[in-house]
């Protein structure tokens, strides 16, 4: 019997890692477990072959690279609990729970950068738990192991917020990570992701959140409806471009939820108008509005709502809106229809019926893309083929309040 | 609030039964430790707040209800739940320097009072009595009146952890 159980140990050292200390302990603990049950079988007929996990190591699981596009991390902060926020990863094409990230008190989400090897996660931990000293970093996560693999120390002024895309972002060159802070004063933190050093602060009074809009750039929006344009390109210098009021507010403003496609990042208001707002360079243009819903729809109470409400495939030029029915007041209610716009000719070319309540979708990025949903009241995940609307499978019990969904 | 009702019904059969109220106003999507200083619409109070026949809201004297009066534009998890009142924060917490403000109509009078929601900081969620009254609220680009941030940010004793908030009168409107 030994020499099998040798060979079984050897096959499964692949594609797994083992604690570092316990490999010897481990290779000695399986082998005289399997020895002493070899020599304590009664002798007789021939038995059925032992299950294939006899005398196996401790292992633990890492990922395969690169990530599928189908993949999804669900973001959670944890409402009840928000000392223990979490990140988890699910592969929408077999429902398998792939891991998680332990990501520390009133987490937002993270940053998968674009190489694939690392992930981002601003964090904040206090010395003893919920209270002592605060401490904010940038922790940086290798994506095949997730195990902790670098840790950048920022400012304690990370934003506590309900989680948001322009909570932090990565600019197009991916060389500086961008986190909106709120301590109530605005600003933005800027860490330099090549050197992994903390690079510098930029007040924003009176603006918020960090939306890429070029390889060193990006704006904030101002709450009355101005953009501040920030260009980090000029060694790290800061130059800024502060526009009129173009975004509007007020009445009707477009929520902090946008989506981008290329130079054009798709606002739309608590009554369903979409504003795109181009940004290039130092001039930011906000193009024809038009409506998610005609004049009729709208008497009938639908517009959009949710925490990540829109929702769009590059690829298909197809833009994704969690829509219900309500008055104005109810612009971050969850919906159980998701209606689908061509952003060509801005019409609806789909409604896809959910199979239970969404407050967050995304929509993978490859050319046969995935719908994901989740409710911040739900555990549950449900993915969708994203061009034929057909469910494809729940994964259940996935998070405890799921916020916001990325995908590779 | 047709996904309210939903949820609702969904509890009352048991199907999930985590949902209690504080979860189901909790997947209003709003943390809204914040709120805003505007009253509530009256569809919207209409959806969310059981009414007698007459049309009134029979809770809105009893502070530990979601649908007490001064709560109109409250979101979190109500003080007097948690060990304080609707004026003191509970033991061992922190009441926030910063604060948000509402405007609500006390049926008792007939008039209209300034209500702070002070936040008190400094443990982890309270978890009882949540309260979302969400109507009014202004995306976090105008932070002053939205109700997605968190208060505690900026109490320079406690720092951001949040347990419950207040509801304090500050005066009478007009």
């Amino acid at each position: 019997m030994r020499a099998p159980t040798t060979a079984i140990l050897r096959s499964d050292i692949r594609g797994e890692r083992r604690p570092r200390g316990l490999r010897g302990l481990a290779v000695l603990a399986g082998v005289l477990g399997a020895a002493t049950l070899a020599s304590a079988a009664p002798a007789g007929p021939e038995r059925p072959p032992l299950p294939s996990d006899v005398g196996r190591h401790p292992t633990v699981a890492v990922l395969p690279t690169p990530a599928s596009k189908h993949w999804v991390w669900v973001n959670d902060f944890v409402f009840p609990h928000m000392a223990d926020g979490t990140a988890h990863l699910v592969d929408g094409d077999s429902g398998r729970y792939l891991g998680t990230l332990s990501t520390g008190y009133s987490y937002s989400h993270l940053v998968l950068s674009p190489d694939g090897r690392w992930i981002y996660s601003p964090e904040t931990y206090f010395s003893r738990g919920t209270r002592g000293k605060r401490t904010d970093v940038v922790t940086i996560y290798d994506a095949r192991t997730l195990d902790p693999a670098g840790e950048i120390r920022i400012p304690p002024k990370r934003a506590s917020d309900m989680p948001v895309m322009g909570d932090v972002a990565l600019t197009d060159d991916a060389r500086y990570l961008l986190i909106y802070d709120f301590n109530p004063a605005q600003s933005i933190t800027v860490v330099d992701m090549k050197t992994r050093r903390f690079l510098r602060e930029i007040p924003i009074p009176g603006c918020a959140f960090a939306y890429p809009s070029g390889p060193r750039s990006f704006f904030s929006v101002c709450g009355d409806g101005s953009v501040v344009l920030i260009d980090l390109a000029r060694d790290g210098h800061v130059v800024r471009h502060h526009t009129d009021q173009i975004l509007p507010m007020r009445a009707d403003p477009v929520t902090e939820k946008p989506v981008r496609v290329g130079d054009v990042w798709y606002f739309v208001t608590f009554d369903g108008r979409i504003v795109p707002l181009e940004v290039k360079g130092d001039r930011a243009v906000v193009e024809p509005s038009w409506s998610l819903t005609t004049a009729a729809e709208r008497a009938q109470g639908w517009r959009p709502g949710g925490l990540q409400q829109l929702a769009v495939s590059v690829r298909l030029h197809r833009l994704y809106a969690i829509m219900h029915q309500g008055d104005l007041a109810t612009h971050k209610d969850p919906g159980k229809t998701v209606w689908v716009y061509d952003l060509a000719t801005h019409r609806k070319v789909q409604e896809i019926p959910l199979k239970r309540l969404a407050s967050s979708i995304q929509v993978t990025t490859d050319a046969a893309p995935l719908l994901f949903t989740v409710f911040i009241d739900g555990p549950d995940l449900d993915v969708y083929d994203a061009v034929s609307g057909h469910w494809l499978r729940t994964v259940k019990d996935v998070a405890a309040t799921p916020t916001v969904l990325i995908t590779p | 609030m047709k996904w309210f009702d939903e949820l609702t019904e969904r509890s009352a059969r048991g199907i999930a039964k985590r949902t209690s109220r504080r979860s189901v106003l909790g997947g209003l999507g709003t943390l809204l430790l914040g709120a805003v200083a505007i009253p509530l619409l009256p569809a919207a109070r209409g959806a969310e707040i059981p009414r007698t026949e007459d049309g009134k809201n029979p809770h809105w004297d009893d502070p530990t209800s979601c649908d007490y009066w001064r709560h109109c534009a409250i979101d979190g998890f109500l003080c007097g739940c948690c060990g304080g009142s609707q004026t003191t924060c509970p033991p061992g917490t922190n009441m926030s320097a910063v604060t948000w403000i509402g405007t609500c109509h006390n049926p008792g009078d007939g008039r209209d009072y300034v209500v702070s929601y002070n936040d008190c900081c400094g443990k982890s969620s309270c978890g009882r009595c949540f309260c979302n009254r969400n109507e009014g609220d202004t995306p976090m680009f105008e932070a002053g009146h939205s109700n997605d941030y968190n208060w505690c940010s900026g109490n320079s004793t406690a720092n951001i952890p949040y347990h419950c908030s207040t509801a304090r009168i500050l005066g009478a409107v007009g």
